[in-house]
């Protein structure tokens, strides 16, 4: 599905039942620790935060179909309430109808944009530098700088005539090049013979979530062409393996000519498979954020795609919830391969996880609304007791790292004690602790 | 009858009332209140959209539109998750109600206070985690954001509706905003000071204007609802047959065994094969009886759901209404066998709140619940009556009937299920309902949740003086109708163009 228009019947399935507000919307009985954590519980970022109706996707879904129907004309304002969403896809683990929340989130911001309102200011920006020859990444740094982090210690493996590629990413490349660091590291120890690549532009996610989709289509086909005779990519960024894996060749229209998998992904294969065993401990209390990109998007879409080929849902339903429960467990089997790891889930996980806060343009557009859904998911991790949260997503670990930042401010103007909503917390990437215990 | 757009200067006053974080004129925010379907097609957007805190913030909004004869709406989302919206032009005042969310307990006088915006799922939060022993009064079949207060005065569903009767039987006391701006209380609750420990209270009691009016007659801003125990020893037993009588007569004698096995099944409900089918996309599920057959799904099927004090208690009830099925095959020769469920499945029966009611948009994109009472041995005739126009009109015959205060009411329901794209589809619901209303109200049964521009004025063209009656109350509460009309078809002209009861025989 490439436009709005033709989403008209999956969104026309709404009936505004608004069980996508809630958080395990289908399990009233669900236990959890404390009285706060249990059964089913509000999950929307935007309609927490916001309170109108229009800010949750059950109202959305309805200004998507008056804009559908005519009877509400593009406009900065709908563009301002239709943009202040993570599009986490917590509502789309929660419908029955099995609407496809997020995409009509998407396609409804680019219907709005491609009828001639200006993008948000700051989602605007990311378009023209992204557009830019010189740049090709959000963050306006030099293109020509992409593999600068790489160039002393991995310079043997920049542009390297091999099958495998690791795609970076603007974040890696630019802004976390520690968590670029440290992937390379992985997969060199595990001795996978791959390249990065310096004609890699921006994947597109941050312009493709804010409605972009000419500047999007621009990079996909960039990197598709650079890419099209390798048998294997690998991710470390969350946005990237999401948006290549699930959003090229949905909106090519085209199988990718490739293989994907996370790096957290390609530990888990290898554990699985018996190839690696992990000795060194790591000796501390964690909790587990899912990253709403490489774990409920991608979980959505093993779903989708067994019950696309199904001619009976009756019957194929549970084997395809069966098989996006099993992507679920991948960093939870990773994590349980670590020696002395001692992991303490939060309430709101996996396809009912609560998002960080960052995604979808909310962090440069919303940053209240991105610091305020931050601050939420801190209180939850610090429910658990745990000292260490964990993730794998460089937008979430920005973000929470904002919130704690907050809660510390706090503390100094006011005094108040903030750790038992998260304020001593220690953020930590989980490629990070791998490439740390891996020989 | 002619109403004022809202106006600036009115916007103005509304922020004053609320506040201006509470008060919107954003057109995209005033259509994501929209819904058409579930519940009912037709809908206005508001003009504005005000979320008032309190019963004061509620008189002060309707004062304000009477000076100014502006329409208001009022909604928290209940109605099993459909919205109440304005039918009216020019759109008007939308009251979102949702931040009147307070709930008490009383376990002492076994009573629940909620205002408007408590959900279901919030509701069943607080109960499992502080009150386990006592069942919350949210509606069931309903999903997480339906809201209690919103099914109560809607006369919904309860939990236990099979021996308790509709969620309405079970209110004790309400707080209620007249349309002129006036708060009072019903039952004992009028008395200052006094509990919502008695219904009829002090007086005649007025409840009975405000059940089922959808705010016509005034807005009510909290609710005292009765609570029952929560009995932790719970099964379903479901039975199958061929015809509606192999499921409705034998509900019918276990039902009527009050004080015995009948006060113990606290929910009777059933549907037939296509229930399940229309679950699923049209084109992604097999249409033929023979596949539901294989995995075991009747033909048609009744449920019970069993609520007991003890392991003995429970057994003895099944007992009891096994003998029942028993006896009934013999005598009337016919086979209703008892189906094999699955723990999963007795356990997805008993989860309350839940999403069964929603995923009938999958098999095209859309759906609707027309919802009818018959006595209830009257149900089978009516289902098959029904059942055969859904097919005449291109529907697949999706049924679902339940039983309401020890079977002496069925509620018949069907689901239809149709392309909400499709031209003119809504004139053809119309065209379905226009004429399984006239064929109905002929046989004396009568529509639930009326369609306002269907249900409503062919019922009240037949029941002329309760109309009128209605009108004259109407007029005393509202002198200038700015409450939307809700289903009583008030003022009659905003929706139908039938004769009007008033202007006949006088």
């Amino acid at each position: 599905m490439t436009s709005l228009e033709e989403l008209r019947k999956i969104n026309a399935r709404c009936i505004h039942c608004r069980a996508c507000q809630y958080a395990y919307s289908g399990e009233p009985d669900r236990e959890g620790e404390t009285e706060e954590y249990t059964g089913m519980l509000q999950g929307c970022p935007a309609g927490i935060y916001y309170g109108w109706e229009g800010y949750f996707n059950s109202g959305k879904q309805w200004i998507a179909r008056a804009f559908l129907n005519g009877e509400i004309e593009a406009s900065q304002e709908m563009l301002e309430v239709v943009e202040a969403c993570t599009t986490c896809g917590m509502c789309e683990t929660q419908c029955p109808n099995y609407i496809d929340t997020v995409h009509v989130t998407e396609e409804l911001r680019a219907a709005i944009i491609e009828s001639g309102v200006e993008p948000l200011s700051k989602h605007k920006k990311f378009g023209e530098m992204v557009s830019d020859e010189g740049l090709r990444n959000p963050y306006k740094e030099p293109r020509s700088e992409r593999t600068k982090w790489a160039q002393e210690k991995y310079g043997d493996l920049i542009d390297k005539d091999v099958k495998i590629g690791y795609f970076v990413g603007c974040t890696g490349a630019y802004r976390q090049q520690q968590v670029a660091d440290h992937t390379a590291s992985i997969l060199k120890k595990l001795g996978v013979d791959f390249t990065i690549i310096s004609d890699e532009v921006c994947c597109g996610s941050p312009i493709l979530r804010t409605g972009q989709k000419d500047v999007f289509r621009d990079v996909m086909e960039k990197n598709l062409e650079t890419f099209k005779d390798f048998d294997l990519l690998l991710f470390s960024c969350a946005g990237c393996y999401k948006t290549i894996r699930n959003d090229y060749p949905r909106i090519s229209g085209k199988p990718l000519p490739f293989k994907t998998r996370h790096t957290v992904e390609y530990v888990y294969d290898l554990l699985e498979e018996g190839k690696l065993k992990i000795d060194k401990e790591y000796a501390k209390k964690v909790t587990w954020h899912d990253p709403c990109h490489s774990v409920r998007h991608v979980g959505i879409a093993i779903e989708k795609e067994i019950l696309k080929n199904s001619d009976n849902w009756l019957l194929d339903s549970r084997k395809a919830e069966k098989a996006k429960e099993a992507h679920y467990e991948i960093p939870r089997v990773v994590l349980g391969a670590i020696p002395g790891l001692d992991l303490h889930e939060m309430y709101r996980i996996k396809g009912d996880s609560f998002c960080c806060g960052a995604g979808g343009g909310v962090k440069a557009q919303f940053p209240d609304m991105a610091l305020s859904t931050s601050k939420e998911r801190l209180k939850e991790a610090a429910s658990t007791g745990a000292e260490i949260l964990m993730t794998s997503c460089p937008f979430c670990i920005t973000n929470f790292n904002d919130g704690i930042k907050a809660l510390k401010k706090e503390e100094e103007e006011t005094g108040v004690d903030n750790s038992a909503v998260g304020s001593n917390l220690k953020v930590v990437e989980l490629l990070e602790v791998l490439d740390e215990l891996l020989e | 009858m002619e109403y004022n757009k809202v106006t600036d200067e009115v916007v103005a006053k509304l922020t004053n009332i609320c506040g201006e974080q509470y008060v919107t004129t954003s057109e995209p925010l005033r259509h994501s209140y929209m819904a058409r379907g579930i519940m009912g097609l037709e809908a206005v957007v508001p003009e504005v959209i005000v979320r008032p805190a309190n019963a004061e913030e509620v008189s002060k909004i309707l004062v304000l539109a009477n000076d100014n004869l502006i329409p208001v709406t009022p909604a928290a989302g209940g109605l099993s998750g459909g919205f109440a919206l304005p039918a009216i032009e020019p759109g008007g005042i939308y009251m979102d109600m949702t931040r009147m969310d307070k709930m008490t307990v009383d376990t002492e006088n076994r009573v629940l206070v909620v205002e408007p915006g408590v959900k279901s799922g919030d509701a069943w939060r607080i109960f499992k985690t502080k009150y386990p022993d006592w069942a919350p009064p949210i509606p069931d079949g309903a999903p997480p954001a339906a809201t209690v207060l919103g099914d109560a005065i809607e006369r919904g569903f309860s939990l236990v509706t099979g021996v308790y009767g509709p969620q309405a039987d079970m209110i004790m006391g309400m707080e209620v905003v007249l349309p002129t701006g006036e708060i009072f209380h019903t039952g004992s609750w009028a008395l200052p000071g006094a509990k919502p420990f008695y219904r009829w209270g002090i007086g005649p009691n007025p409840d009975g204007l405000f059940l089922g009016s959808q705010g016509s007659m005034g807005i009510i801003t909290k609710c005292a609802i009765k609570m029952v125990p929560h009995p932790h020893y719970k099964t379903v037993v479901a039975y199958g047959g061929e015809t509606w009588d192999d499921i409705v007569r034998p509900a019918w004698e276990i039902s009527k065994h009050e004080m015995g096995i009948a006060e113990r099944t606290v929910m009777v409900q059933g549907g037939n094969y296509e229930l399940v089918m229309t679950r699923w996309p049209k084109t992604n599920v097999p249409v033929d009886y023979e596949f539901y057959k294989k995995i075991g799904v009747d033909r048609k099927w009744m449920n019970y759901e069993v609520w007991a004090w003890s392991q003995e208690e429970l057994d003895e009830t099944l007992k009891g209404i096994d003998k029942i099925y028993k006896d009934y095959e013999v005598r009337e020769k016919r086979t209703t066998p008892q189906q094999n469920l699955h723990p999963k499945q007795i356990a997805s029966r008993l989860k309350k709140p839940n999403k069964i009611a929603i995923p009938y948009s999958l098999w095209q994109a859309g759906f609707l619940f027309i919802t009818w009472y018959t006595p209830w041995l009257e149900s089978s005739a009516m289902m098959e009556e029904y059942c055969a126009a859904m097919e005449n009109y291109g529907f697949p015959p999706t049924m679902w009937v339940a039983s309401i205060d020890h079977a002496r009411q069925a509620i018949v329901m069907p689901i239809l299920c149709f392309d909400s794209t499709e031209p003119g589809i809504y004139d053809k619901i119309r065209e379905f309902n226009m004429e399984t209303t006239k064929s109905f109200l002929k046989k004396g049964w009568i529509n639930y949740r009326p369609d306002p521009f269907v249900h409503a004025p062919q019922t009240f063209s037949q029941a002329k003086e309760y109309y009128k009656m209605l009108v004259k109350f109407r007029e005393v509460l509202d002198p200038n109708k700015i409450l939307h009309p809700g289903r009583l078809a008030i003022p009659w002209e905003s929706v139908t163009d039938l004769p009007n009861p008033l202007k006949e025989g006088n």
